[in-house]
């Protein structure tokens, strides 16, 4: 069913009529959703749409390429901070600021590329944890930025009107999202991305079939970093505030999370990631509260655990809930995805 | 017939009068108010958390007493991570979905900024952030209410005390290399500069730092005997440490964020004995009636807490906002609360007198100096050595 006959069927960005059928039920979703919902939940879905335009270009990375990344945050920092500094600084409007910034973070992307030709997995892995940490620090001391204290995002403005509420910010972001979440599709299935995929299944084998490593492996950082630069530029929006503070070691390794639970290889897989972790950071925080087990925890912790015992809970859980994701369908929320399509397939037999 | 016109405008008027008056305030019945507040639990400011507990403390406190006007609190404590991009959709929930009055406190700079906006787009009462910034007073903003003491006044106080009182000439400032530093490096600087004096030796330090030799040589050649320090714990315990190996022995002083005197004192091993400090809040073995009374208070509601001056800070910062509550009366309506809030003149908890006005948004402008000495206490049998405050000063102030 499966079967792919020649190769213009693979290349296919929609490989089926359902596949059609669904997506346009997707975006038509997406469309009313902010007439339905509130400031708050249209909130959650802008911060999950920012970080799915992050997993998405982390997983082109780690997925696709075969390369890890720990400093994310970095890139997430440089994306953010160049929008807003060249919106207040060279009074660019919006609209071209955070193309800009997604190509300045392009560019450091490039650079980060360079030494990690010759780093493989863990040293790879610090190479890039220390470039995260790194940027943190060197944003929080140059003026340009507002050092410690921070950059407050400039109003958002699109030719004279003001989008000051959360349904105007999604307005901006999803549609965003859901150019880069289709560019990367289309990538994927270009020359450059099995020229990826090559560079991740046996780098001697890619570069043996004529694949630059060089200019690969440089370009999936860059395109990668591109994806995340564009994710910080609208997260700058959201939050209204920046600072150092807030692209910590820690937001590398949740995007890294995403990407893992998600799925690696995998678009769908992303977006899952992306949308299942940003929920239960905000979620989880609410432990105490939950029906049944809010209770049974406060209790036990009142009775065992230290102070701040009950809020550490919440990531006891959420490391549990990864690791049991990871053990049992180690394709992440995409291995789940694959066996329910295939469940339904041949139901009720 | 006219009178009959009369009468009705009377009657609707009357009615309109009765809806307006009835109108509702979001988060507040007759019997409850609710009330939110960001802190870290977990993550890297954890320790500060310690703030958002302590409130939860003092709302049991009230609610034990009979809550406000008969108003009982309902307190909604909420883990951001001292992550701007949580504490904002915690904002944005508490608001929206659990629908509370007001919040209280906050822990963090970059946290608060996040949601500062938001707040004022509302027109949500926030009073008593944990933080030292100017952001919050300046300019004012309707519903917003500092109380923590600003930095540059707070270097003002301990430099004209080196000088006045203790008769130090030539005075070092050791700052960590932020807004944080640097607004205590400005105070001393002015202080000094009325005074037609200079800095002898102006020393920052970078937060990723752990050799700090060569800050204290440089402290030492210019013959300091006395150094100011606006830093984190970690390097004022290292700068002692390194100062002893050095045969270095000025008179030190230290910024509120490091008033925590009990905790300082254990990790640099008794040589915080000496050290000068100020204060925002009374010492944690204060006398004082209400000190008593909170202490008591945290034994009842949460006997694992430890007594530091942080935790009953969370008790000191919201104690403007339930004065404000009670003045309010029975109408909690944003307006009425506000200038309530506004008729605080010397207002004094636990903490320095307060005051607000239709201009001022920064309450507390004033702190009081403490020295630390050691102290020995019997606990299990053995005995161990502590440090504790003792009081040099009355509220002091700049003009």
């Amino acid at each position: 069913m499966d079967m792919k006959r020649d190769y213009y069927e693979d290349i296919r960005l929609l490989d089926s009529g359902p596949q059609v059928f669904w997506l346009v039920v997707l975006l038509g979703a997406l469309v009313a959703f902010p007439l339905v919902a509130d400031s708050y939940q249209i909130y959650t879905i802008n911060l999950m749409a920012i970080h799915v335009i992050v997993a998405l270009g982390l997983n082109l990375l780690v997925g696709y390429t075969g390369q890890i990344s720990l400093g994310h945050a970095g890139f997430f920092a440089i994306g953010a901070y160049s929008t807003l500094a060249l919106m207040i600084n060279a009074h660019l409007p919006f609209i071209l600021a955070l193309p800009l910034a997604g190509f300045i973070t392009a560019a450091f992307g490039f650079l980060l590329g360079l030494p990690a030709l010759r780093l493989e997995g863990p040293y790879l892995a610090i190479a890039t944890l220390g470039f995260g940490l790194t940027i943190t620090q060197i944003l929080g001391r140059l003026d340009v930025f507002g050092g410690h204290m921070g950059l407050q995002a400039p109003p958002l403005e699109f030719f004279g009107l003001k989008v000051t509420s959360d349904a105007g910010r999604y307005a901006v972001i999803m549609p965003i999202c859901v150019v880069l979440a289709w560019g990367l599709r289309n990538l994927t299935k270009t020359r450059v991305g099995r020229a990826f995929v090559a560079v991740r299944d046996s780098d001697i084998a890619a570069e043996c079939i004529g694949v630059n490593l060089t200019y690969y492996k440089t370009l999936a950082f860059a395109v990668s970093a591109f994806y995340t630069g564009i994710g910080g530029g609208l997260m700058a929006f959201v939050l209204g505030f920046i600072s150092p503070h807030t692209f910590n070691v820690m937001v590398s390794i949740m995007f890294l999370a995403m990407v893992v639970v998600g799925g690696l290889g995998s678009i769908l897989g992303s977006v899952m990631g992306a949308v299942l972790i940003t929920w239960l950071q905000l979620e989880l925080a609410r432990i105490g509260e939950l029906p049944l087990v809010g209770p049974v925890l406060t209790e036990l912790s009142n009775q065992v655990f230290t102070l701040s015992g009950l809020p550490n809970v919440q990531y006891v859980v959420f490391g549990l809930i990864m690791v049991l994701i990871i053990i049992f369908e180690p394709l992440g929320l995409y291995g789940f995805w694959i066996r329910t399509k295939i469940y339904w397939r041949t139901w009720p037999f | 017939m006219k009178k009959f016109m009369v009468l009705t405008v009377l009657v609707l008027a009357l009615a309109l009068a009765g809806v307006a008056g009835a109108a509702e305030v979001q988060g507040v019945t007759d019997t409850s108010i609710k009330i939110g507040q960001w802190g870290p639990q977990t993550g890297p400011a954890a320790l500060w958390g310690a703030v958002a507990r302590g409130t939860g403390v003092y709302f049991d406190l009230i609610n034990s007493e009979g809550g406000i006007n008969g108003r009982k609190i309902d307190y909604f404590l909420r883990d951001d991570g001292y992550n701007p991009n949580r504490t904002k959709a915690i904002a944005k929930e508490l608001w929206e979905q659990e629908k509370i009055w007001g919040f209280a406190c906050g822990v963090g700079t970059s946290p608060g900024m996040a949601v500062m906006p938001y707040i004022t787009q509302n027109n949500i009462p926030w009073v008593g952030m944990a933080t030292g910034s100017t952001h919050w007073a300046y300019p004012p903003k309707k519903t917003i209410f500092a109380v923590y003491p600003l930095y540059p006044d707070e270097a003002q106080i301990l430099t004209s005390y080196a000088i006045d009182t203790l008769g130090k000439k030539k005075i070092a400032f050791f700052y960590q290399n932020d807004d944080y530093g640097k607004g205590g490096l400005e105070g001393a600087v002015r202080e000094l500069k009325k005074r037609g004096m200079t800095l002898a030796a102006d020393v920052p330090v970078e937060v990723g730092e752990t050799d700090l030799a060569s800050h204290v040589l440089k402290m030492k050649k210019a013959g300091a005997d006395c150094v100011i320090m606006w830093v984190y714990p970690k390097h004022a315990a290292i700068v002692l440490g390194t100062a002893a190996k050095l045969g270095y022995k000025p008179q030190w002083m230290a910024c509120s964020t490091l008033s925590d005197v009990a905790l300082m004192f254990k990790i640099t091993k008794g040589l915080w004995n000496g050290m000068i400090f100020g204060n925002f809040a009374e010492l944690a073995d204060s006398k004082a009636p209400l000190m008593v009374k909170y202490r008591a208070a945290q034994k009842k509601f949460a006997p694992k807490e430890r007594w530091g001056v942080f935790f009953y800070a969370g008790f000191g910062f919201v104690e403007p906002m339930v004065e404000g509550i009670k003045r309010a009366g029975k109408d909690l309506s944003v307006d009425n609360f506000v200038k309530a809030m506004q008729s605080l003149k010397g207002f004094q908890g636990i903490m320095g007198p307060i005051t607000y006005g239709p201009e001022r948004r920064q309450g507390l402008k004033k702190i009081f100096l403490a020295k630390c000495v050691p102290a020995t206490a019997e606990v299990q049998g053995k005995k161990i050595t502590y440090g504790k405050g003792v009081r040099l000063s009355d509220w002091l102030g700049v003009d």
